[in-house]
């Protein structure tokens, strides 16, 4: 048998790899994506003051510290028994939505944009940020750079630093707003709608516009049929910060809609001997392997999983792009995993409406921002959808409140399974004897998990020498024939 | 001359909190005006809106190069730096990238560059300290940087 193998996956927060296995045909046998997984989390919250876990578990990650922040802050009002004044959830979702912006517009402009605008087989060397503004115009590299700046500049106003906030607590938070902060907070929700606005059209440019990518988008290299799993209010529209979990099965039906709490019910865990990481399925339906369709538990999260598993947006310019990709890809569901990077476009711009409708709440500069937690805790669950998907914290602590067991479901994990499908096909339709396996090859490969915006082992970023995931080819005598790093 | 010192890493992952740590020591000793010492886990973009305005950047970072000698430290500048580990890689983007990016746009970048590398064994266990050889390397990578900030 050969063997390929991806390492490093350009372009990946966290490190793991990606092995071929080639049949003595030159097909593709098999193709294994593994993770490392950071160890001793447990026991490292162990014994410590629950309070504590909100500016502990954002050090687990180095790209989304405020969604570990945010379901940690969650879990804390549901281990204290206690509901949090309306000021103080507005705040916290508007700080949330802040960083949605920064987090999506950095996807999609640095990590999925550049495959397109530069095409899937330019050089590494011109297929990432500096190709796409050399291709697009400065102008759109100052504007990527500017909303991010700004975006960072609310959750500094709030959460006291740009990166770790020190803003959630037990029953509310640490930090409201004046008015003169909220004119500023308008303005930056104000320029952040345009920007939504001007990414979309550049996707409607650069990608519709092109049959070739449309063709790509759509075909059978890059579809599968799954479950789909994200939060929504009580209207059944998109929320990143609060609501029920609702899974829909591949054919668009309401299959679950659960509070947090119940999530165990729902979800579990399937191992393998080959990987560190866990792969979670509907427990409902149960673990049949890595397969697509309505029999096999798997489901998907992310924003298309989000905008699958609701019924349309909260907000009017996100709600008008959700019925035009619906309208374009043929309605819902939508199973082309490269369709991701459309969904993620329009929740940037329903963060960025989201942003701006907090803003501008009437309760929004309320100094009622805390209600004191006097209940004793037990067992608290917090669940928001990270961009990567929907995030689980689940703590037990004893009567004063002292970490007994801490038990996280990262978003990028729930994506696992759906991750290994979406590398087998591509790989299986894209390698072919007697092909030749280029680099662009390897990264149409690559452009089958990237959509999936990983940030693996959440998310340090230490390889030797290699910043990211390597991809190996290997032959059907375990001979490395090609390596793409 | 307006100076950053940046510590990089994630402070509950074992040898991954060198950069902090080294941070800590020279905050504990050192300290005059036009001098900024931060620690961050940052990389890529942020690393960006994090030095833009200053004049010099030193980074401080931990490395793992395949054979390498725990708590050997490395004195590298931007050409030589894609094997350290908050540096090579971030949510997309590299310093080298990042930097040629800023430089792009007309962002007042630093000058002068340099990267501190401690070669670190285990940055996969959350624990807030540094395994013992790592441990013992502190002191020396602080005063390897007070040097550079004295002389430079």
């Amino acid at each position: 048998m050969r063997r390929i193998t991806i390492d490093p996956i350009t372009r990946l927060e966290g490190h793991g790899k990606i092995e071929i296995f080639l049949d003595d045909a030159g097909e593709v046998a098999n193709t294994y994506f593994q993770v490392p997984e950071l160890r001793g989390f447990e026991k490292f919250s162990e014994g410590r003051p629950a309070e504590e876990l909100p500016q502990i578990t954002q050090r687990i990650c180095g790209v989304c510290p405020e969604a570990h922040h945010m379901a940690s802050t969650k879990a804390l009002d549901n281990l204290f028994h206690i509901d949090p004044p309306s000021p103080a959830k507005k705040l916290r979702e508007l700080l949330y939505s802040a960083f949605y912006v920064t987090d999506h517009t950095t996807h999609f402009y640095i990590l999925g944009g550049p495959d397109f605008v530069m095409g899937p087989d330019a050089p590494v060397a011109e297929r990432n940020i500096l190709g796409v503004i050399a291709k697009v115009g400065l102008e759109l590299g100052g504007a990527v750079i500017k909303t991010r700046m700004q975006n960072h500049h609310i959750i500094h106003v709030l959460g006291g630093r740009a990166v770790h906030p020190v803003f959630g607590l037990p029953g509310g938070v640490s930090k409201g707003l004046n008015e003169e902060e909220i004119k500023e907070v308008q303005q930056i929700a104000r320029d952040s709608v345009e920007f939504g606005k001007l990414s979309l059209k550049v996707f409607d440019d650069i990608v519709l516009k092109n049959k070739e990518y449309v063709d790509m988008i759509v075909s059978d290299a890059y579809t599968h049929r799954t479950y789909y799993m994200g939060l929504v209010d009580e209207n059944n529209q998109v929320n990143f910060y609060d609501g029920k979990v609702r899974v829909v099965d591949p054919d668009g039906k309401e299959f679950a809609k659960y509070a947090p709490k119940e999530y165990l019910d729902h979800v579990a865990e399937h191992v393998e001997p080959w990987s560190y990481a866990k792969f979670p399925f509907l427990k409902n339906v149960g673990w049949k392997g890595f397969v697509d369709g309505k029999d096999s538990g798997v489901f998907r999260v992310a924003p298309l999983a989000r905008l699958n598993a609701a019924d349309g947006m909260a907000t009017p310019l996100a709600q008008e792009a959700y019925e035009k990709m619906y309208s374009t890809l043929g309605g819902k569901p939508v199973h082309h995993t490269l369709a991701m990077h459309w969904a993620r476009l329009i929740e940037l711009l329903y963060a960025a409406e989201r942003l701006l409708e907090l803003s501008q709440d009437p309760e929004i500069t309320s100094t009622n921002i805390r209600t004191i937690p006097t209940a004793v805790p037990d067992e608290g669950i917090g669940i928001v959808e990270a961009p990567r998907g929907t995030l689980t914290h689940h703590y037990v602590t004893d009567e004063r409140g002292v970490i007994k067991k801490a038990n996280l479901i990262v978003a990028t994990v729930n994506n696992a399974a759906a991750v290994n499908m979406s590398i087998n096909k591509a790989a299986k339709a894209l390698i072919k004897p007697g092909k030749e396996i280029t680099e662009g090859l390897l990264n149409r490969i690559e452009m089958a998990w990237r959509p999936y915006d990983l940030c693996l082992a959440c998310a340090t970023h230490n390889l030797p020498g290699h910043p990211l995931l390597p991809i190996e080819v290997y032959d059907s005598k375990g001979k490395l024939i090609k390596r793409f790093s | 001359m307006k100076t950053l010192v940046l510590g990089l890493g994630n402070p509950i992952l074992t040898d991954d909190s060198v950069g902090f740590r080294v941070i800590q020591g020279l905050r504990a000793k050192f300290s005059r005006p036009n001098l900024t010492l931060m620690e961050s886990s940052a990389s890529g973009l942020t690393l960006l809106d994090l030095i833009a305005g200053y004049d010099k950047v030193i980074f401080i970072d931990a490395i793992q190069n395949e054979g390498g000698q725990a708590g050997k430290m490395y004195r590298l500048n931007t050409e030589n730096l894609s094997g350290t580990c908050h540096l090579a890689s971030s949510h997309g983007i590299n310093l080298a990238t990042a930097l040629e990016l800023g430089k792009r746009l007309e962002i007042a970048l630093p000058q002068q560059i340099i990267i501190f590398a401690i070669e670190v064994v285990d940055v996969n266990t959350f624990s807030e300290r540094c395994t013992p050889e790592v441990e013992k390397a502190i002191p020396l990578a602080v005063s390897m940087v007070a040097e550079e900030l004295s002389g430079g």
